[in-house]
């Protein structure tokens, strides 16, 4: 009997019942059905387990409806649930301070909050689970919605302007997702992964262009900039994540017929460096501190791209990546909170010398920094596989090489010059009276630091790459 | 005793030391009580490295430890207690604990003690990685290691306020455009960013050796067959990324400039850092791939020599560049940095020079045991020089050089420890140094006959410019500098006592030296007509520096000296401006689609089109008849046409 499923409608039930608490209680609830299954998915990462949930059958095309776990979504849920799980506690000072602000009774309106983050988390944990397309086009879509009513009813001045931007956007992926999905339905007279044998080159152009949307790619990323500035903060962690999961559904699909990657791998690559390199430059040209994480976001997903190019070691590379980014990206994300929850700083201009004020968070910062620089935390593994990706693919090839080496090394550049310029130096705008950091704003992202240098380390380092070889193993560039 | 619990203690005692007082961070009483608690745990490590050094086996393949890690990649705790390993494992912890023991009274009361500590502590524990792996991922995570405390205690004094005792270069001055002085929090920007340019390039070097090797163990990897697989130009790649990494750790030209702002941490960093670990790290981590790769077996490996003459020259320049540098230092910590960075130069310089010398003792070859020793003898020296300046820091309150011979007096044992330090490192018959760098004479001097004579020159005028930037630097401190305006000479017993430690290891050197059978040769090329000039000009020159510290017609070109030959310019001035202009770019771009997509064009052609149908929901019938009818015609029209172009 699996027990996964079990593990997969906590969240769900805890979805439906936060609505009726209180926020205190609902916060801890929220992040508890998080962290229950993050054990069980470490468990069954540290023991190899993979697991089958039959679901129900329909008649073809649709065939099989199922829930699964391997290596590859235990990674990435492992990171939804660590994540999810922390932010939720974020979520209680900041939403506090963001109700007072916008003058809405806490009570009441924490409920529809919670009830929308778990929502949002829930979705992601379900979708990088199921085994139908089916699922994984409807979980897709239930992400869009949950963020698109976050950011609308509690994002700031231009929230609403936001939502619909997002939204329209995210209308892309999604309409280009389930088009696609349709042809490989059809094409293979199931939606069912495990019943896939064959991607046509339309159906994978057609998810592959939806999806970059979605990362997103430079040139069609204006978006992000938007969505991470006028958003409320806690659910941009969820964000991340959900973006991100553009590289699961491309790797599923390349683990069932890769032929598109393999005909224009080497655009694919440009593109994807050039992107990479380009966001990471946009960085040092911004002056609101979610804005300027938003186009490292572009930049750290274009890790991502990269290494979907690179065979078997770069897949292995873009589910690490993903952990690494998912960690940092959303402990600086959480910076941001604390600096808008303490003292409604957003505006680079008025930072400087933070560190006197809010030196957990500051410090935290730290960490976050290094998850993205892939410095003694579990990006260096990814890191190290994408790199052994580009030599295992391009040899010692210097136009490839030059590029990449560039790009891992603009994000310390921007990253440490960004802790200097908010947290060190002497203060640009005086702080009238220093604030009591709340627990609340700084332990968890501590909690995600200290995981994210235990995941470089054994046991889980090696379950995580051996269960990712079983799963991904057997794919030469 | 299972070596990997030893091998466990050693890493993790210093850093397990240093949580309680992170932990206490926010009890000013605990924070601090609790430093002694992290010295205790490097002393753990002191004792089980001493442990190590006695106890461990030297020989392959029985001083390869090796532990799961990701066994199935060839990702692996691997140690190693090979000769190198063994003496720089001693050398580094003694180090660490005699600072540790300084730093005590040194930081005392200061306002950043957790993260001081924790960051001394791990960096500590990093170093001792990168000295005992044989995985070349295992030595890459302490490399790192190195690389985030080094930031983190060079930024120590994050809040930029103290201008007299923390910043680098004469507050206010400008030269050009530029400002010509540097306050902590770009002392550490400006390190990482460097070392990371450095970091990368190694990084994929050794995802490389990984590819085309099988192996990351440094002492397992068929070099000779993995440069024969390579070719040429790849083995060029490989082996110059990889030295990139080291290049910029060990603050090579033209990667200088981070070592000299890096002075704006405390000087227990500086003296940790900056002269006996940190940028030794790369200077022994290419000692170390040195010793396996043994490029004197390899002479005709297309590459090879290319890759060595430039370590070679690179070395001998920033030797020659940094010694310059210091000669035109007011500061005193400054003055020290570009000694050291010119110190590294020459370890460079001896290692690489093995790709031409052949001569071996007890299977070791000549130039690579120069370049350690040197390396070993340059950390206790310079390191105790630094803890001297942290103590007149103290004492007088400024950072630039000050001090007259009353003055001297009054701080007689950071005199004399200033005289032991610079007398043995320079070069002065008969003194430690002047043992290992008449090897290291002897060795350039082959080089003149195998490969070119510029090596023995740039050698011999760096060691008789180094003499006089000592000199100088006793005298200006000591003897004939302005008299100091403010003297707080009492106390500090616990930094006397970290100096007084640090230096006495010269004498264990010097006792080696003479004692231990490989090293017999330094004893041998002592002796030699050549070394002896060299001592005597080193003399000379030391002599001349302590006697005329300062040259006022010389004042122009002791500018550009202390200007650091306007190297700053790289650093602050053309990279950045290169790289906002590209980030102005990206930034009119983004604007650019940010209107075009979400602001005005689409969403006007939206408006237009939406405008446009619902310009046709009129809500009268006879319009949509209209509509109907109109299309129905359309319809008609277009299909006759079709109908009659396929008629025809």
């Amino acid at each position: 009997m699996s027990l996964l499923i079990y593990f997969l409608l906590l969240p769900l039930i805890v979805t439906c019942t936060v609505l009726f608490m209180k926020p205190k209680p609902a916060t801890y609830l929220a992040a508890f059905s998080f962290i229950i299954p993050f054990f069980y998915i470490l468990h069954c990462l540290l023991s190899g387990i993979s697991e089958t949930f039959h679901v129900m059958d329909f008649a073809a095309p649709v065939g099989e409806i199922y829930m699964f776990s391997d290596a590859v979504s235990n990674a990435f849920g492992l990171a939804i649930c660590a994540v999810s799980a922390m932010v939720a506690f974020v979520s209680l000072p900041y939403m506090q301070s963001r109700l007072e602000d916008m003058k809405l009774d806490m009570d009441s309106e924490y409920r529809k909050y919670a009830f929308l983050y778990c929502l949002f988390a829930t979705s992601m944990l379900w979708l990088i689970y199921s085994g139908s397309l089916v699922f994984v086009y409807t979980f897709l879509e239930i992400g869009v919605i949950s963020a698109f009513l976050l950011i609308f009813l509690y994002g700031y001045e231009k929230r609403r302007w936001t939502s619909i931007l997002y939204f329209v956007w995210m209308l892309i992926p999604g309409v280009l997702a389930m088009l696609s999905f349709i042809l490989i339905g059809v094409d293979n007279n199931t939606f069912a992964l495990k019943g896939l044998s064959e991607v046509s080159m339309l159906a994978w152009a057609i998810l592959f262009i939806g999806l970059l949307v979605k990362f997103p790619a430079i040139g069609i990323h204006s978006w992000l900039p938007w969505t991470y500035e006028q958003s409320p903060t806690p659910p941009l962690g969820l964000l991340i994540l959900a973006d991100g999961l553009a590289g699961y559904i491309l790797l599923r699909i390349y683990l069932v017929d890769s032929c598109f990657i393999d005909v224009y791998r080497v655009p694919i690559l440009a593109y994807a460096l050039f992107s990479g390199i380009y966001a990471g430059f946009s960085v040092f040209r911004q002056t609101n501190y979610k804005r300027l994480l938003g186009y490292s976001s572009i930049s750290q997903m274009s890790y991502m791209l990269v290494a979907l190019c690179l065979g078997s070691y770069g897949l292995m590379g873009l589910v690490i990546q993903y952990l690494s980014h998912s960690f940092g990206k959303s402990i600086l994300l959480m910076t941001a909170g604390g600096i808008i929850a303490l003292y409604g700083m957003k505006d680079l201009g008025d930072m400087g010398g933070l560190h006197d004020y809010m030196p957990e968070i500051s410090n935290a910062a730290v960490i976050g920094w290094l998850n993205l620089g892939g410095i003694l935390t579990v990006g260096m593994l990814g890191e190290f596989f994408i790199l052994r990706g580009i030599v295992e693919t391009f040899g010692l090839n210097l136009w490839v090489i030059i590029p990449a080496v560039f790009l891992f090394m603009l994000s310390v550049w921007y990253g440490f010059y960004m802790l200097k310029k908010i947290f060190y130096g002497r203060p640009r705008s005086a702080v009238r009276e220093t604030k009591h950091v709340s627990g609340y704003l700084y332990i968890p992202l501590v909690i995600i630091g200290l995981l994210s240098v235990i995941f470089l380390f054994p046991p889980i380092a090696p379950a995580l790459t051996k269960g990712l070889e079983i799963v991904i193993g057997g794919i030469v560039p | 005793m299972n070596e990997w619990i030893l091998f466990l203690i050693l890493f993790l005692a210093p850093i397990i030391s240093s949580v309680p007082i992170v932990l206490a961070y926010k009890s000013k009483e605990w924070v601090n009580r609790l430093p002694p608690l992290s010295v205790l745990g490097i002393f753990i490590s002191v004792l089980v490295s001493i442990y190590i050094f006695f106890c461990a086996p030297t020989d392959l393949p029985a001083c390869r430890f090796s532990y799961p890690w990701i066994p199935e990649l060839g990702i692996n705790f691997v140690f190693i207690t090979d000769y190198l390993s063994i003496h720089m494992g001693v050398v580094t912890t003694l180090i660490a604990f005699f600072i540790a023991i300084y730093g005590l009274d040194y930081m005392k009361g200061d306002y950043r003690l957790p993260w001081y500590w924790f960051f001394f502590n791990l960096f500590t524990a990093s170093m001792l990685l990168v000295v005992y792996s044989d995985n070349l991922f295992l030595l890459f995570v302490g490399w790192e290691g190195l690389g985030a405390a080094s930031w983190g205690l060079i930024g120590h004094w994050y809040k930029d306020d103290d201008k007299e005792l923390t910043y680098v270069g004469t507050v206010d001055r400008k030269v050009g455009p530029l400002n010509y002085f540097w306050p902590p929090s770009s002392g550490g920007w400006r390190a990482i960013s460097t070392i990371r340019f450095g970091d990368v390039p190694m990084f994929i070097a050794i995802a490389a050796i990984w590819v085309f090797a099988g192996n990351l163990n440094i002492s397992q990897i068929g070099w000779g067959t993995l440069f024969g697989t390579v070719g040429f130009a790849g083995t060029i790649i490989i082996l110059l990324f990889f030295l990139i990494g080291l290049f910029t750790k060990s603050a090579q030209v033209p990667f200088s400039e981070w070592l000299m702002t890096a002075m704006t941490g405390p000087t227990t960093v500086s003296a940790l850092l900056h002269s006996a670990t940190m940028v030794a790290a790369g200077a022994y981590v290419f000692m170390r791939i040195t010793w396996y790769i043994e490029p004197w077996t390899l002479n005709g490996v297309p590459g090879l020599e290319t890759v060595y003459i430039i370590a070679l020259f690179v070395g001998l320049i920033s030797g020659l560049y940094g010694a310059l540098v210091a000669l035109g230092m007011l500061e005193k910590k400054v003055l020290l940095a570009a000694t050291t960075m010119s110190s590294l130069g020459l370890m460079f310089g001896a290692t690489a020079a093995s790709y031409w010398i052949h001569a071996e003792v007890n299977g070791m070859n000549i130039a690579v045991l120069v370049g350690f020793w040197y390396l070993a003898t340059h950390a206790f020296a310079k390191a105790s020089l630094f803890l001297v300046s942290g103590h007149l820091i103290h004492a007088t309150h400024t950072r630039f050089a000050v001090g007259d011979l009353e003055f001297g007096k009054k701080m007689k044992v950071a005199f004399a420890t200033t005289i032991i330090a610079t007398t043995f490192l320079v070069g002065i018959p008969p003194l430690t140094a002047y043992w290992i760098k008449s090897a290291m004479d002897h060795v350039m001097e082959h080089l003149a006959t195998e490969y070119s004579i510029l090596p023995l020159i740039l050698l011999l005028a760096t060691s008789i410019i180094y003499s006089a930037v000592l000199a100088r630097f006793m005298s200006t401190n000591f003897i004939k500098g302005e008299k100091p305006h403010v003297a707080h000479v009492e106390g500090g017993g616990l930094m006397k006592a970290g100096y007084v430690m640090m230096v006495s290891m010269l004498f264990v050197i010097f006792y080696l030296i003479f004692t231990r059978s490989e090293l017999k040769e330094f004893v041998h090329a002592g002796f030699e007509p050549l070394s002896i000039a060299v001592g005597i000009a080193a003399l000379a020159s030391f002599g001349i520096a302590l006697y005329k510290p300062r040259m006022p017609s010389m004042q122009k070109f002791s500018t550009v000296l202390s200007d650091r030959m306007y190297f700053p310019y790289l650093n602050d001035y053309f990279c950045p401006k290169i790289g906002f202009f590209i980030s102005r770019i990206c930034d009119c771009v983004n604007r650019g689609l940010d209107g075009f997509c979400n602001i005005w064009v689409m969403p006007g052609l939206f408006k237009r089109i939406s405008g446009s149908i619902r310009l046709i929901q009129t809500g009268q019938l006879n319009r949509y008849v209209q509509i109907i009818l109109s299309l129905v015609m359309a319809f008609l029209i277009i299909a006759t046409i079709v109908m009659g172009v396929m008629l025809v």
